[in-house]
């Protein structure tokens, strides 16, 4: 695929989206980037910014089969995964038959993540994780693509469940929705109050996610972009050699190869999206962020001056640029 | 003549199986090779690391340069002994309703036990006794594992809220404790030239179940000469502060030492050692190479250790010092 095919597509979609979603434009482009980088999305944001309604818009925007999952903290794993019932066929002889569960789909809302238990939670990491589920011994295959988008609230509202690190990890990128404009506060109360509709029409198939996700993978990249993107992730490292002092006097724990990774398939995207066929070092750069911030653990000291980790970040992409640190 | 030649072959294979495993895990090839040794020593391995380094990957992919099967479980503070082992269910067919075993991924050949210490100790309690027995007893049936049947668990360095420590008692019972970093920056690289292209580098089968078996049988045969068990024994018996072997920094900073089967882990890792290189004895040098991970989790430091800051890791190098010194 041609990079100009490639944006073609990527911008039809992005429209599509935009006639759904208002404002919100750069979380979109980065879901998106995300969703042809092959990974699962986290959104968070506080209630009522419209998680929930961009994960649903950008479901109907593929002609795809999407299920969606509302969570909450009575959700078992067989609510997701599926499970074995006894059915009675006509001559009367029972047997146990698979009925499978919302996970059987392309595109899965999970809403409200972090309000499941973790054992609920790590059902539906695994099937993220390795595109197959397993009941009472028997493997079923997830159809591809497969693609997560969760949302979850910030981790200090009650009755939620934080996720695990080792399940946090395998989120290519977390996304923070930004709050909105004045005039875009407006926008949204006339179009919910409005008369026109606001359906949103299916604008790529599932050939086209299947045959971009493979175009985004072709992307070339050379050795020193990519050492570029592994110096910014050891920059995380609270006991490296080059650390800077908010990342020795706030973290506990750094990124990990995923997030190298993250940034490096989400870089090949963006990269195509601006017509080219290899990684720049912009690329890499303008994904620290969303590949970046849930993988870093704030230690005692962060979390009690209210760090976040998008700032922490920030401040190892300038010493970078300005040359302060080895990064 | 037909001994060197088992012993060529173990050496070829152990070589094979790593370097298989290897290609999809870069910078490990010690990590890869420690598993291995404890694989064949007919024990299993915790393993500290943080998330994201490819724990996961290494089982799997062992799994499939081994061609046999292998489960993951996450544990988590909700995970039930039941999910671990299986649970009997009420079934009806043409013979009527009976009681019917549903086995759960505890049967399996490699398991790879993400983040033990989130379970509480009952469910951390079910697998180390499947580990340790290599059979279940559920609704007083007892079924045995199939062989080979190896767990590697891990554990989260940094410690939270809400986790459940492994007690000594049950940390003894794992063959090995193995540490893994980061990778390094050139490390990092090479993980991303080679995997953000095609989605996994497939590994291909280098042994099989039955290898290993025969492999675990020649580990058993291989001899170790009495000064060479002495030498382990003195190091075991030294990191216990009050056996007369104790040196000054077990004295000082050890709590309690190792036990029996720190002793056992060493010489049964050794002899896998030895024969990994292709050599049909124990020497000092393959005691030396896996005695730091037969043991580190096998001592309790004390508080003046804990206060300045030595790792379980510090002390025994120290000791080792200054045992070579004495």
């Amino acid at each position: 695929m041609k990079p100009e095919d490639f944006k073609a597509r990527f911008d039809t979609l992005t429209d599509a989206m935009a006639r759904a979603v208002v404002g919100h434009h750069d979380t979109i482009v980065d879901l998106l980037t995300g969703v042809f980088a092959g990974g699962s999305i986290l959104l968070e944001a506080p209630p009522g910014l419209g998680k929930t309604l961009i994960g649903k818009t950008l479901a109907a925007a593929l002609s795809m089969k999407a299920t969606r999952i509302q969570f909450t903290p009575d959700l078992m794993p067989a609510d997701i995964v599926g499970t074995n019932v006894v059915v009675e066929d006509e001559r009367g002889s029972k047997e146990m038959v698979f009925q499978r569960g919302p996970v059987f789909a392309n595109v899965l809302l999970a809403d409200e993540i972090n309000r499941a238990t973790p054992k609920t939670q790590s059902a539906l990491l695994e099937a993220m994780q390795e595109h197959h589920v397993t009941v009472a011994g028997t493997t079923y295959p997830l159809d591809e693509p497969f693609l997560v988008v969760a949302t979850q609230n910030p981790e200090d509202l009650e009755g939620t469940y934080r996720l695990p690190e080792a399940q946090i990890d395998r989120f290519l990128f977390r996304l923070r929705l930004a709050a909105l404009a004045d005039p875009e506060w407006i926008e949204v109360v006339r179009r919910r109050t409005g008369a026109a509709e606001q359906s949103v029409r299916p604008a790529l198939s599932k050939d086209d996610v299947l045959a971009m996700q493979a175009a985004a993978r072709q992307v070339g990249i050379s050795r020193e972009v990519c050492a570029y993107g592994a110096r910014i992730v050891a920059a995380t490292h609270p006991d490296g050699n080059g650390a800077i002092e908010p990342v020795r006097k706030f973290l506990r724990l750094g990124a990990s190869p995923r997030g190298l990774q993250a940034m490096v398939l989400g870089a090949k995207v963006r990269a195509l999206c601006d017509g080219r066929t290899d990684v720049a070092a912009s690329d890499i750069r303008s994904l620290a962020i969303p590949a970046l911030s849930h993988r870093l653990l704030l230690n005692f000291e962060g979390q009690a001056e209210r760090i976040r980790p998008q700032t922490i970040i920030e401040a190892i992409l300038n010493a970078e640029q300005s040359g302060i640190c080895n990064v | 003549m037909k001994a060197a030649q088992a012993v060529a072959a173990f050496a070829t294979t152990f070589d094979a199986i790593c370097s298989e495993v290897e290609k999809v895990m870069v910078e490990l090839r010690p990590v890869i090779e420690d598993v291995v040794v404890a694989l064949l020593a007919e024990g299993n391995v915790l393993l500290e690391g943080v998330p994201g380094i490819g724990k996961t990957y290494l089982v799997k992919t062992l799994g499939q340069v081994l061609n046999i099967r292998f489960r993951r479980v996450q544990f988590t503070a909700d995970l039930m002994p039941s999910d671990i082992l299986g649970t009997s269910l009420l079934v009806q067919d043409e013979h009527g309703k009976r009681l019917a075993f549903q086995p759960g991924p505890l049967f399996t050949h490699l398991l790879l036990a993400d983040e033990i210490n989130r379970a509480t100790p009952k469910t951390q309690a079910a697998l180390l006794e499947a580990m340790e027995e290599h059979s279940v007893t559920i609704g007083g049936v007892t079924t045995r594992l199939e062989e080979p049947f190896f767990i590697l668990a891990t554990e989260n360095p940094i410690e939270q809220d809400g986790t459940y420590p492994l007690p000594k008692a049950q940390l003894d019972k794992f063959l090995f404790k193995l540490l893994v970093g980061y990778p390094s920056e050139k490390g990092l690289v090479e993980i991303v030239m080679r995997t953000t292209f095609e989605r996994y580098p497939e590994a291909t089968q280098a042994a099989s179940g039955q290898d290993i078996i025969r492999m675990r049988q020649l580990v058993r045969q291989v001899p170790v000469a009495s000064h060479v068990e002495d030498f382990a024994l003195r190091l075991v018996r030294a990191t216990q502060p009050d056996s007369p072997h104790a040196t000054e920094t077990t004295r000082r900073y050890v709590e309690s030492g190792s036990g029996p089967r720190g002793l056992l882990a060493i010489l049964h890792g050794a002899k896998a050692r030895a024969l990994s290189h292709g050599n049909p004895f124990v020497s000092r040098d393959d005691i030396r190479s896996v005695a730091l991970h037969a043991l580190r989790h096998r001592i309790q430091r004390n508080l003046d250790a804990e206060a300045e800051d030595l790792t379980a890791d510090d002390i025994l190098h120290r000791v080792t010092e200054e045992l070579r010194e004495a």
